[in-house]
C-alpha cells in the first residue's frame, strides 16, 4: 500500500544524498585501486542483533569479510546503550581510528552511518548507507514501482497503476523518478514527483516509449521510441520536449545508459543480428561497437559512476549473468548469475535481480564485484527486478 | 548521417502527416471503451491527474540537429495526407507512425482477428512465410472496412531480458505493420504496441508455451457507431 508520509520520510534521505557531490568523479577511488579483490578482514562485536546484522551486511558488500578477532586486521566494537556507538581499531598497530556515537534516526540508519564511517576510515572510499533503490515489483499479472533502502529494508510502493510498469529510474538532483507504464493502454514514459505523488506523462508517441534514462545532470532523457518505424535511441529534454533521434538502424535498440560526463550513451542494438553493446556520442554520431571479448548476447548496460566500467547482462541459453567490461571495451568479466545490474555510487557494489531457479521469481541481490561478495536484499513479496540505485 | 549508412541501414522516412487534432493539449487520455487489456483504469485524470502534454515536434534534422540531412520533416501541424507507398519502396523500409490520437474514441474488438495471430521464431522479428496469410487476411478485411483501423500488439517469450524483449516485441509489431503497409493499407490505419514478455498467452516454461507467446496480435478498432 502506498503510504505517502513514509515515502516522504524515505525520500528526505534521498534528497540529502542527491545534494551530496557526485561520487567518484575526480576523487581517487582508493577502494578499487591496489589489491581490491582481497577482502579486508574485520571483527564486529558488542552490538545489538539488528545493528550487528546491518553492519555485517553493509561491510560484506563493500569488500570486507567478517571474521573472529584473531583473524581480523580491524576490530569494530560497540558500546551498550540506546544509540549506536562504535570504536574502530587497527589491530596490528593497536591504533584507534575513531570512536563515535550516532544519535538520531533509528537503529538501522545509525548502523548504516557507522558502516559508512568504517568504509571511509579504512579504504577512503564511500559507503552505501543512505543509498535507495527503485525497482519493479510484479505480483500476478500486474506490477508497481517500489523504493527501498539498498538492502531491501523499508520498501514503499510508489505507484498504484494497477497495470504493467517497468524501468523505474531516479531523476538526478530531484526527488522524482521516470518510469514506463501501460496505464493508458500504451507503453508511455511518466515522471512522478515523489514529494507530492503527482505524475505527468512525459513521452507518449505512437508505438513504444520505453527504457527512460536521464543524463547524469538530469537535463536530458535518453529512451527508446518506435515512432519512426523502428525502436531507436532518442534523446529529449528532461520534460520530453525536443526529441532527437540518435540511431536510425532498422534493428531494435534497447536499454540506453549515460557515461558520467554525459557525453556518451551506451545502448543495446541488434544491428548485427544479435544483441550487443554500442556507444554513441550523446550529441549524435555513429554507433561504435563496445568490445566485450568472448562474452556475447549482451543487454542492460549500466555505466559506473567513476566512468571506468560498464556492467551488463549476458544471456547464456536460458540463464543470465552479470558481467563488467572496461568502458573502453576489452575482455568482459563474467561475475555471477543475475540480470539488470545497477551501480552503487562507490563504483564497486552492484545491485541486480537474481532468479530463484530457472524460471522462478526474482529478488534483488547485491554484489561487491572486486571480492565477489554476494548478499540478497530483504525480499518483498512478489518478483523484484530492474533495480536502479540513486546516485 | 553518412556514418549510419556505413552500417548498412535503411532509414527512409516517409512523409507522414499527423492526424488533425493532435494539438488539443487539454484533451484527457481516454481509455478505449471495451479495451480488454489488463485493467486500464477508467478514471485517469481524476485522483492523480496526468498533465496533458503537447506532443513534442520531431524536427527531423538528424540525430544532432545538423541541417541538411536530407531526411523529411514530420510536421504535426500538416494536413492529413495519404502515405505514398508506390515509390518502389523495398522490404524493410521504415515508415513513421502517425499520432495515436487517431484511435481516440475507437472501440477495441479483440475477437474479429483472433484467428489471425502471427507467430515468430525465437529472437526473430521477420514474418515467417507460413504466417503471411494471417497478415494478408487482415489487410483484406481492412480494405473492405474503410473506417476501421488496427492495433498490432507484439509479444515475446520469457527468454531474454525485460527491456530487450519490449523492444523485440515492438519490432515484431512493426514488421507486421510494414507488411500491412506493403499490402496497401495506409500508415494512418495501423498502430503498434509492445508488451515484451509481460503478457504471455501461455504460462508454461517450455517450447510449446514459448511458441504461443512469440506473437503479434491484431486488435480491430472500429468507430462506436458501427458496434452492434
Amino acid at each position: 500500500m502506498l503510504r505517502l508520509p513514509i515515502a516522504l520520510a524515505l525520500l528526505g534521505l534521498t534528497a540529502i544524498l542527491h545534494a551530496a557531490p557526485q561520487a567518484g568523479r575526480g576523487v581517487p577511488d582508493v577502494s578499487v585501486s591496489g589489491d581490491a579483490t582481497k577482502a579486508i578482514p574485520i571483527a564486529i562485536s558488542g552490538f545489538s542483533a539488528e545493528t550487528q546484522k546491518v553492519l555485517e551486511f553493509d561491510l560484506h558488500v563493500c569488500g570486507f569479510s567478517i571474521v573472529s578477532p584473531t583473524q581480523a586486521d580491524y576490530e569494530l566494537k560497540g558500546n551498550p546503550g540506546t544509540q549506536v556507538e562504535g570504536s574502530l581499531t587497527e589491530t596490528a598497530k593497536k591504533a584507534t581510528l575513531f570512536n563515535r556515537a550516532y544519535p538520531g534516526g533509528n537503529a538501522r540508519t545509525q548502523a548504516h552511518a557507522l558502516a559508512d564511517d568504517v568504509v571511509q576510515a579504512i579504504t577512503g572510499g564511500k559507503g552505501l548507507g543512505r543509498g535507495k533503490v527503485v525497482f519493479k515489483l510484479q505480483t500476478g499479472r500486474t506490477s508497481e514501482v517500489y523504493a527501498a533502502d539498498f538492502d531491501g529494508a523499508n520498501a514503499v510502493q510508489l505507484t498504484s497503476d494497477n497495470n504493467i510498469v517497468a524501468s523505474p529510474v531516479w531523476r538526478p538532483k530531484s526527488r522524482s523518478i521516470y518510469y514506463m507504464s501501460y496505464r493508458a493502454g500504451n507503453a508511455d514514459i511518466y515522471a512522478q514527483d515523489l514529494s507530492n505523488g503527482s505524475r505527468s506523462a512525459v513521452v507518449r508517441f505512437s508505438g513504444s516509449n520505453i527504457s527512460p534514462s536521464p543524463s547524469p545532470d538530469g537535463s536530458q532523457l535518453a529512451m527508446i521510441l518506435s515512432k519512426s518505424g523502428s525502436p531507436d535511441l532518442w534523446v529529449s529534454d528532461a520534460s520530453g520536449a525536443n526529441p532527437r533521434r540518435l540511431t536510425t538502424t532498422a534493428a531494435d535498440e534497447s536499454s540506453p545508459c549515460w557515461s558520467p560526463d554525459g557525453k556518451t550513451i551506451c545502448v543495446v542494438s541488434r544491428e548485427s543480428g544479435y544483441p550487443a553493446l554500442y556507444t554513441v556520442p550523446a550529441s549524435g554520431g555513429s554507433l561504435k561497437r563496445l568490445v566485450t571479448g568472448s562474452v556475447r548476447n549482451t543487454t542492460e548496460p549500466d555505466w559506473s559512476p567513476d566512468g571506468k566500467w560498464i556492467a551488463f547482462t549476458r544471456q547464456r541459453g536460458d540463464y543470465f549473468d552479470i558481467c563488467i567490461v572496461s568502458s573502453a571495451g576489452g575482455d568482459a568479466k563474467v561475475l555471477t548469475e543475475g540480470e539488470d545490474p545497477s551501480w552503487a555510487p562507490n563504483s564497486r557494489t552492484l545491485i541486480f535481480a537474481r532468479r530463484n531457479g530457472k524460471y522462478g521469481q526474482q529478488r534483488l541481490t547485491l554484489l561487491d564485484w572486486p571480492t565477489g561478495h554476494v548478499k540478497d536484499a530483504a525480499r518483498v513479496e512478489g518478483s523484484s527486478s530492474q533495480p536502479n540505485w540513486s546516485r | 548521417m553518412k556514418s549510419f549508412s556505413k552500417l548498412g541501414t535503411v532509414a527512409l522516412l516517409a512523409v507522414v502527416a499527423l492526424a488533425a487534432g493532435c494539438k488539443k493539449g487539454t484533451k484527457n487520455i481516454t481509455p478505449l471503451p471495451g479495451y480488454s487489456g489488463t485493467a486500464v483504469p477508467g478514471n485517469i485524470g481524476t485522483s492523480q491527474p496526468i498533465t496533458p502534454i503537447t506532443n513534442p515536434v520531431y524536427t527531423g534534422n538528424g540525430a544532432n540537429g545538423q541541417p541538411g540531412s536530407g531526411r523529411t520533416l514530420i510536421d504535426e501541424n500538416a494536413n492529413p495526407a495519404p502515405v505514398d507507398l508506390s515509390g518502389g519502396k523495398g522490404k524493410g523500409d521504415l515508415v513513421g507512425q502517425v499520432d495515436r490520437e487517431i484511435i481516440d474514441g475507437l472501440v477495441a474488438d479483440r475477437e474479429t482477428f483472433k484467428g489471425n495471430t502471427v507467430y515468430f521464431e525465437f529472437d526473430k522479428s521477420a514474418i515467417k512465410s507460413d504466417q503471411k496469410a494471417n497478415v494478408a487476411a487482415v489487410a483484406e478485411y481492412l480494405k473492405g472496412h474503410g473506417d476501421n483501423r488496427v492495433a498490432v500488439e507484439g509479444h515475446t517469450d520469457e527468454r531474454g531480458t525485460e527491456e530487450y524483449n519490449r523492444a523485440l516485441g515492438e519490432r515484431r509489431a512493426l514488421s507486421v505493420r510494414e507488411m500491412l503497409l506493403n499490402l496497401g493499407i495506409p500508415a494512418d490505419r495501423v498502430i503498434t504496441r509492445s508488451f515484451g514478455e509481460d503478457k504471455p498467452a501461455e504460462l508454461g516454461h517450455d517450447e510449446v508455451a514459448w511458441g504461443k507467446n512469440r506473437r503479434g496480435e491484431f486488435i480491430l478498432l472500429v468507430p462506436p457507431t458501427s458496434v452492434r
